[in-house]
């Protein structure tokens, strides 16, 4: 009896061991050891989640994700490793007899694909084994595209390899290269829209692990295993038209070589909806090759670099005075080729001249300075600052570009503006505003008064097909009437202004203005340099499109002249485009003199 | 009250003589049970046998399935290479860049005042304006890294393949252009067609 419940409890004991060690195994530590035995049979293989693309208008990809191959050596093999290829056999032509190929002609191989030569690709091996004897790590070449990978591959040479590095391509080159930017070295956005727009923009890689059969590495079926999911980016549509862009970069870096402009600023803007239909800065980087442009050209003027505008400025002062019922488009005022104001303001215009009597119409053809200020002080500062701000200026435009700038309108009226600087700011001096803004005021005007928010990005599609829209709600900035007139004002300024010539558009009514502004140089002074610009609409009895267009300092043509052949041409070129309807009436004609 | 009773008093004697009766009963005739029958174990083992056939089976074609997958996989990635490389192409050649180069190349300028002809009416809206021409080669003009290297099209001659740089094409698929590429009248009237 004693001795069967011995056994019995020996028994009991030896089952619970088992059993403790078997819940052990098989619950408590299951998961951790079931991952040793994962990381044991298999690697985990990186999936790589493609960046978005981004598209034009239409949906021409302007910027997409490719796959490109850094090629790497192992030193330490190419050192050592000896390589045999079948060669048919002089002797007997039915066969084929191994041959050991010497390095030499290997890295002849090698360097002949990717663009070295066989010396050069030696001194990679040889230098990175006196650094260490037991490197098995070299690039060769990075970032090469699909066809030099199988150029590599096809060389069968057992010490060379490649490994995927997702990398950008930008097809149209420099076009929309300053909105769109660029990716760094690292592949990281490194500008414009590629590191505006990069939670649109941006994927995740994802892992996963499978075992695999030990010689040929096949998957073997139902063991994958998904530690995380890849995921792609959104698609980021604008609403840029590439055709009309590389129309308008093309006219605006054609005309800055001709005249010597240190750099130039063309903007296309729909003037119904506030879409930016094109934005030129030129010089322009080319995305796929930023390295090639000076540091400061790689970017987007027009949003990030603002200027005192000028004269084109005088069309917001005269809407603003309109708006406000001191004024009419006959209203009389007599010119002067300087005056002072009582507050000790001394203002002149630029060039000499006799009294002029003229209308507020006749102000703007004459962009007389003297004349607009005293259409401006009409209206206290603070109304016009509060104009200033309704129409944009001194905040950042709805796009929220990178480093976008808000322009800068010298602080409070009451409190920071200087008596100079009261007038001044009445035809845009003494106030900065970027390309943009300028456009946006035209706009405004363009389209009876009603302000579009500005917009670049259309939409940003995601990858399971959400949308997300930009919002587009107008703010009446000024009566549909002051629009109106200020309108009508500068289609006077298009066919009497001393341009009328250069910028003529047969077919069409045109309402525009130039600006000839001097560059401050930061220290309350002013440079010799201008800033001349041209801003305006067509057509002028059913408003489309706003182009603006400024140049930097056109040292072989310092004055509108140098801009105004490019409005004409940027101007023609949308209309075309757009197949639109030539006007039928003439414009109506006001008086500018009394 | 009877209960008590019966607790009280010592339980009756069971009368003996029904026990002998159960004990001695004769064992009953075993059934004659019938022999297994041979079919059973057949079935039996067969299906076990089919079992281990079929999972076999499955097995190997689940191999060879995944043999067959690897080899598609394979040619797949070759496959999305292709693709990559041709679309990549493809883009590079559509580059606005690109076209206009091929387009002055053939003699081709631009005319930037548009003219339209309303059918309605017949009313011709716009002032016809000849094309004079705006700036001049574009391609130093807005760069592109990507064509680089690839000939403009204004060096192609008939009979060879449009763009140089895309293999895949044989010659005799391109157009023949007898006598040269086209010319573009100089003396500003439009060519007038031979026939009558």
């Amino acid at each position: 009896m004693r001795r069967i419940l011995l056994s019995a409890a020996v028994l009991v004991a030896l089952v619970g061991v088992f059993v403790v060690r078997l819940i052990d195994i098989q619950i408590v530590r299951a998961a951790e050891l079931n991952e040793q035995a994962q990381e044991a049979r298999s690697e985990p293989v990186t999936v790589y989640g493609a960046r978005g693309d981004i598209v034009d208008a239409n949906g021409k990809v302007l910027a997409d994700s490719v796959m490109r191959y850094d090629i790497v050596l192992s030193p330490k093999q190419a050192s050592k490793a000896v390589v045999e290829r079948e060669v048919p056999d002089p002797e007997n032509p039915e066969k084929t007899k191994d041959v050991v190929v010497p390095l030499p002609e290997l890295a002849a191989e090698l360097g002949a694909v990717v663009g070295l030569t066989g010396d050069q690709v030696q001194g990679i091996i040889t230098s990175e084994l006196a650094e260490d004897p037991d490197a098995d790590y070299a690039y060769v070449s990075k970032l090469v595209d699909t066809e030099t990978y199988e150029q590599v591959k096809a060389l069968g040479i057992p010490w060379v390899y490649a490994d995927e590095h997702p990398s950008r391509r930008y097809p149209n080159g420099a076009v929309a290269g300053n909105l769109i930017g660029f990716m760094d070295a690292d592949g990281n956005p490194g500008a414009g829209l590629e590191l505006g727009e990069d939670k649109c923009l941006a994927s995740e890689d994802g892992q996963v692990s499978y075992l695999h059969s030990l010689q040929d590495w096949v998957k073997i079926p139902g063991t994958e295993i998904v530690h995380k999911q890849a995921r792609d980016g959104g698609t980021l549509k604008l609403t840029i038209d590439t055709d009309l862009q590389w129309e308008v970069q093309r006219i605006a870096e054609a005309q800055r070589q001709a005249v010597g402009a240190s750099w130039a600023m063309v903007t296309v803007m729909e003037a119904k909806t506030g879409r930016l239909l094109a934005v030129a800065d030129v010089p322009t980087v080319d995305p796929n090759d930023p390295g090639a442009s000076d540091k400061a050209d790689r970017g987007s003027r027009s949003f990030t670099a603002p200027f005192e505008p000028g004269s084109t400025f005088k069309a917001l002062t005269a809407a603003s005075v309109i708006n406000a019922g001191l004024a009419d488009p006959y209203s009389k005022i007599v010119a002067p080729y300087r005056i002072v104001f009582p507050n000790g303001a001394n203002i002149n215009d630029s060039s000499r001249h006799d009294d002029q009597q003229l209308t507020l119409t006749g102000v703007l053809i004459e962009s007389s300075n003297t004349g607009m200020s005293q259409f401006g002080e009409l209206m206290t500062d603070r109304a016009r600052y509060d104009d200033m701000l309704k129409f944009g200026l001194g905040t950042e435009t709805e796009v929220g570009f990178p480093a976008e700038a808000s322009g800068d309108l010298h602080g409070d009226p009451d409190e920071d503006w200087d008596n100079q600087t009261k007038y001044a700011t009445m035809f845009g001096q003494g106030l900065t505003t970027t390309a943009v803004q300028i456009a946006s005021v035209y706009q405004t005007i363009a389209n009876g008064g009603v302000r579009m928010p500005v917009t670049l990005v259309d939409s940003c599609v995601s990858e399971d097909g959400t949308v997300t829209d930009a919002p587009a709600q107008g703010e009446q900035v000024v009566s549909a009437e002051a629009a109106a007139e200020t309108s009508q004002m500068l289609e006077r300024v298009y066919q009497d202004a001393w341009l009328s010539e250069k910028w003529n558009i047969p077919g069409y009514r045109v309402a525009a203005k130039t600006g000839t502004a001097q560059v401050p140089d930061g220290n309350g002074g002013y440079l010799k340099e201008y800033l001349v610009s041209v801003s305006g609409f067509a057509p002028a009895d059913d408003p489309q499109f706003v182009v603006s267009v400024s140049y930097m300092n056109a040292v072989k043509m310092n004055s509108s002249a140098a801009s105004a052949p490019v409005f004409q041409e940027v101007m023609s070129q949308v209309l075309k485009k757009y197949r639109t309807v030539p006007s039928g009436a003439q414009a109506p004609e006001l008086p500018a003199t009394w | 009250m009877s209960a008590v009773q019966a607790q009280s008093l010592p339980a009756p004697r069971r009368v003996g003589t029904e026990r002998p009766q159960r004990r001695l009963r004769p064992a009953p005739e075993r059934a004659a049970r019938p022999k297994p029958r041979l079919a059973y174990a057949v079935i039996a083992l067969g299906g076990v046998a089919v079992i281990i056939v079929a999972q076999l089976l499955l097995s190997i074609a689940v191999t060879q399935g995944a043999y067959e997958i690897d080899a598609l996989q394979m040619q797949q990635t070759t496959l999305t290479r292709d693709e990559q490389k041709l679309s990549e192409d493809l883009d590079r050649v559509e580059s606005p860049q690109f076209l206009a180069t091929k387009a002055e190349g053939l003699g081709m300028v631009p005319n930037s005042d548009p003219v339209y002809l309303r059918l309605s009416d017949g009313a011709v809206l716009g002032q016809p304006t000849a094309a004079e021409g705006g700036a001049g080669a574009s391609a130093p003009l807005v760069p592109n890294a990507l064509i680089d290297g690839v000939p403009p099209g204004a060096q192609h001659k008939p009979g060879e393949t449009p763009v140089e740089g895309t293999p895949g094409h044989s010659s005799g698929a391109a157009p023949e252009t007898p006598g040269g590429p086209p010319t573009v009248p100089v003396d500003g009237g439009l060519p007038t067609p031979a026939t009558h």
